[in-house]
């Protein structure tokens, strides 16, 4: 076990180090540079910008002079707000973004698993028709859509819920997590259904029926542990694909959040923000990645990694 | 499987693809699903002829005005016909699905099909690149390729499908090396076919199956994608369009001229669900032990 957490460790760091690489080379290889405004600048003050960017050392020598700057976690300053860090951008926007995902989540989680419990207890009947129509209607619906109708009907036309914000009136958490939330609700509803299917047809399964015990001890004692398992190793992409989400329900909603920065970030051609933002959301999406396949492996003692394939 | 009996002795037995139709054409939501993308995509090649106004025409006298006789879904702020503008932008958006998912199929089924009838070393290290590639978050990639290299239609065609052959690769590669090994293939081998022949008469065909059903998961989410790009304005630009930035202008508007929103919405969902049927519905259809859920 702890092998395999190393070994998966071990492997996560190459990877960081081409993201590290590939972006750095992607923003140098920017046609214009960062500097090229309107407004033409003055060689002189180009030169000095240049210097203080550190942009006129070879291109090596700038390379690990970021990659020694980001392990002491220092992104170096934005090209766009000069008076801000890109860290100081980071920090104030992720606890929000976060707090976003951590919502967004519990609705998938709730929504999903519930309606796929649903769903396996009495397969092919409108109780399994039911959930999993609306689960595929949440996964076809993209969240720009999503959040906008939303909003449209529970803003704006029914004057519910408020319409944007983040913390600034009760109730403004409510969509944006829904809005983020569904289409993982939906993924984990399928899922769920397709392994609790699985899972109750298992011979433990009819020897407990057999036993005498009631439906609900079989399914949340016996069954649901397995069950869930695809769930879990599903909960890595998941988060990837909140964090990813969260561009656009940040940007909907007007939540002042890392997702919102970067997309700012990439309108202004902000460079040392995209690639601090870049780098920084790849870390996080690798780390949840590793967690969830380090869960699963603790969960299901039948993935060694000899035979993993 | 030809023995001394006569044609006619026998039962005449149904090929896989037979069986493969005959299950799909049983399935409702998957047939739908079929005929709907096909209505889509006949409309998106004939726009130029049936577009009811032309792409351009601008009636800045009415702007937005609510669905009627003469604009069946109505128009924008600039008296632009909302179906027009629609059957355009699903020429664009149907373009990117297609073209980008033959991107990733194109790299993905080499890549897959070298590293697993090669095998050994070239394999494992082909192999072991996907599996990097894999961890990396690909969305943040494309949004800085766009951002880097400018917003052009042929960019954003290259960059989704390097971004979606990956699990296609590992697909085709697991298909091939388990087909690899079969004593059929042995046999064609000592009966000294090429290597050529062996992969264009047995190899293809076997892998046939997953693939088309690949493709067909493959191309609603590269739609998305393209939709999500161009929602965030970092995708198609204006004068082009496609249905994901006729959603964010109507998002803009969407207080006062709601259907802009609306229609869109609706045509994006609708393709998405039909290919999503179609793909489920193909799925089970050719690979028979997957669907016995």
């Amino acid at each position: 076990m702890l092998k395999f957490i190393g070994f998966r460790i071990l492997q996560a760091i190459p990877v960081l180090l081409v993201v590290i690489f590939v972006t750095f080379l992607l923003v140098r290889m920017a046609p214009g540079g960062p500097f090229d405004e309107e407004k033409a600048v003055s060689p002189y003050v180009l030169e000095k910008l240049n210097e203080r960017y550190n942009l006129d050392a070879p291109l090596s020598e700038q390379f690990f002079d970021y990659l020694s700057g980001i392990l002491q976690g220092d992104f170096g300053p934005s090209f766009k707000f000069p008076t801000r860090s890109v860290t100081e951008m980071i920090a104030t926007g992720l606890p929000i973004t976060f707090e976003l995902a951590f919502y967004a989540m519990l609705v998938a989680l709730f929504i999903g698993i519930s309606a796929g419990l649903l769903a396996a207890i009495r397969p092919n009947t409108a109780q399994d028709y039911v959930p999993m129509s609306i689960a595929m209607i949440g996964i076809c619906m993209p969240s720009f859509l999503m959040g906008p109708i939303l909003v449209l009907i529970f803003g704006i036309w029914l004057e519910w819920l408020p319409v944007s914000g983040w913390g600034y009136s009760p109730g403004d958490k409510i969509l944006p997590a829904i809005t983020l939330g569904s289409t993982y609700a939906a993924y984990i509803a399928r899922l769920t259904r397709g392994s609790m299917l699985e899972v109750l047809s298992q011979d433990y399964i009819r020897t407990a029926r057999a036993k005498g015990l009631s439906t609900q001890t079989i399914i949340f004692k016996h069954a649901l542990k397995g069950g869930l398992l695809p769930v879990v190793s599903f909960l890595g992409p998941a988060i990837a694909g909140l964090l990813s989400g969260s561009f656009v329900v940040e940007t909907i909603f007007q939540i002042p959040g890392l997702g919102r920065f970067y997309v700012q970030a990439a309108f202004n051609r902000d460079y040392t923000m995209i690639m601090g933002t870049t780098i920084f959301f790849s870390v996080l999406i690798i780390f949840f990645n590793l967690l969830s396949d380090i869960i699963v492996a603790y969960l299901n003692p039948r993935l060694k990694l000899g035979n993993k394939k | 499987m030809s023995s001394s009996l006569s044609r006619s002795d026998v039962e005449q037995g149904r090929s896989l693809w037979q069986d493969a139709i005959a299950r799909l054409w049983k399935n409702r939501l998957a047939m739908i699903g079929l005929y709907v993308l096909f209505f889509m995509v006949l409309i998106a090649l004939l726009t130029p002829w049936i577009a009811p106004y032309s792409y351009e025409a601008q009636k800045l006298d009415i702007g937005a005005v609510a669905p009627n006789a003469q604009h069946w879904l109505g128009t924008d702020t600039f008296g632009r016909d909302l179906l027009t503008r629609i059957m355009y932008g699903g020429r664009v958006s149907l373009a990117v699905g297609f073209i980008a998912t033959a991107v990733a199929l194109l790299i993905g089924v080499l890549w897959g099909a070298i590293a697993g009838y090669i095998g050994g070393r070239t394999d494992a290290v082909m192999m072991r690149i996907v599996d990097i590639l894999y961890a990396l978050p690909f969305m943040i990639f494309i949004i800085l390729l766009m951002v880097v290299f400018g917003r052009s239609i042929l960019l954003l065609f290259l960059a989704i499908g390097c971004v979606e052959w990956l699990t296609m690769a590992r697909i085709v590669r697991g298909q091939v090396l388990a087909i690899r090994h079969q004593e059929f293939v042995d046999a064609a081998i000592v009966i000294g076919l090429s290597h050529w022949q062996i992969i264009y008469r047995h190899i293809i065909p076997n892998i046939l199956g997953p693939i088309i059903v690949y493709i067909t998961l493959t191309i609603p989410s590269v739609m998305l994608l393209e939709a999500f790009l161009s929602f965030l304005g970092l995708g198609i630009q204006p004068p082009q369009s496609s249905w994901g930035l006729l959603i964010s202008y109507g998002v803009e508007t969407m207080e006062e001229y709601p259907w802009l929103l609306i229609f869109p919405g609706l045509v994006l969902s609708i393709t998405l669900f039909s290919l999503n049927f179609l793909g489920d519905g193909l799925r089970d259809a050719l690979d028979p032990k997957a669907s016995k859920d």
